[in-house]
């Protein structure tokens, strides 16, 4: 382990995880959709560098490809696609803002007031580590790409293969939904 | 490491403001950015219980879950492309074709 990492890891991680949900809270709040897609950008590379400090570096990568590089672009393009400023003065939030925020706020005190009384013990407050079994078979501090693909192509070959009949069931219906009806 | 409770944590408070952003915006695209939030939650979670259990199946099982997001947010923005043509707005509370 890179005593760099393991010594910052717990102060980088509660910095991400707090930008991850600043960017969230500005997702929700701006009046502007690009503002939106800024905060939801911001989010994205918070997790990724979430990711980075729990050593799943494959993942951290991917998700800056598949978010930050894919999705967001697709979001931008479609927010220039459709005209918004026409419903501006309709107002951001739905008749059922205050009922739907007080929800979630008692939603949300349950569900703290769960995690403080079963907090997962004193095993939960130390860092997390490996188990033995696999840090002597595969380093997966050093080579995190490979354990995941040992995990992906062997143990979940066959959700993998599903996946990429999905990803092709869904490029099909996209360009279904979206060409137009000029033929 | 940061430890498992601040994990959950986080992940806890990304999802609340996900959920949150369903509930009370107007906008489509913003409710779609907003299910990615939560599923980015749900995904922070796997990776931190994968660290925890020693094994690396969670971050293989996010790298699934990241797969079907992106497969979900095409659909979704497609759907919200055709909405767009067909009813020339994309605030959900003007979207009510199945109103009786």
């Amino acid at each position: 382990m890179d005593p760099l990492l393991a010594s910052t890891g717990h102060y980088m991680f509660h910095v991400f995880g707090l930008m991850a949900v600043a960017g969230a809270l500005g997702l929700i709040f701006s009046k502007n959709a690009i503002h939106s897609i800024v905060g939801f950008l911001l989010s994205m590379l918070a997790v990724a560098g979430c990711y980075l400090t729990l050593s799943a570096e494959f993942l951290a990568v991917a998700q800056l490809l598949v978010y930050a590089g894919g999705i967001v672009v697709l979001f931008l393009f479609v927010v220039m696609l459709v005209e918004m400023t026409k419903y501006k003065e309709k107002g951001l939030f739905q008749s059922q803002a205050k009922v739907a925020a007080a929800v979630v706020l008692a939603g949300a005190v349950v569900v703290i007031s769960v995690f403080w009384s079963t907090w997962f013990g004193p095993a939960a407050d130390q860092a997390l580590t490996l188990g033995p079994g696999l840090a002597q078979g595969l380093d997966v501090a050093k080579q995190n790409a490979q354990a995941v693909s040992r995990g992906l192509f062997a143990q979940f070959l066959l959700p993998f293969e599903i996946l990429s009949v999905i990803l092709l069931v869904a490029l099909v219906g996209v360009v279904v939904l979206a060409k137009t009806e000029r033929v | 490491m940061p430890s498992m409770n601040a994990v959950l944590f986080i992940s806890f408070l990304l999802f609340s403001v996900g959920v949150a952003g369903v509930l009370i915006r107007r906008n489509v695209l913003i409710i779609l950015m907003c299910v990615e939030l939560m599923l980015n939650a749900a995904n922070l979670n796997l990776v931190a219980f994968a660290r925890h259990s020693g094994t690396v199946n969670g971050q293989a099982f996010a790298l699934l879950v990241m797969g079907l997001a992106a497969a979900e947010v095409a659909i979704g923005l497609a759907l919200v492309v055709a909405l767009y043509r067909k009813k020339d707005t994309i605030q959900v509370d003007q979207i009510n074709l199945l109103k009786g």
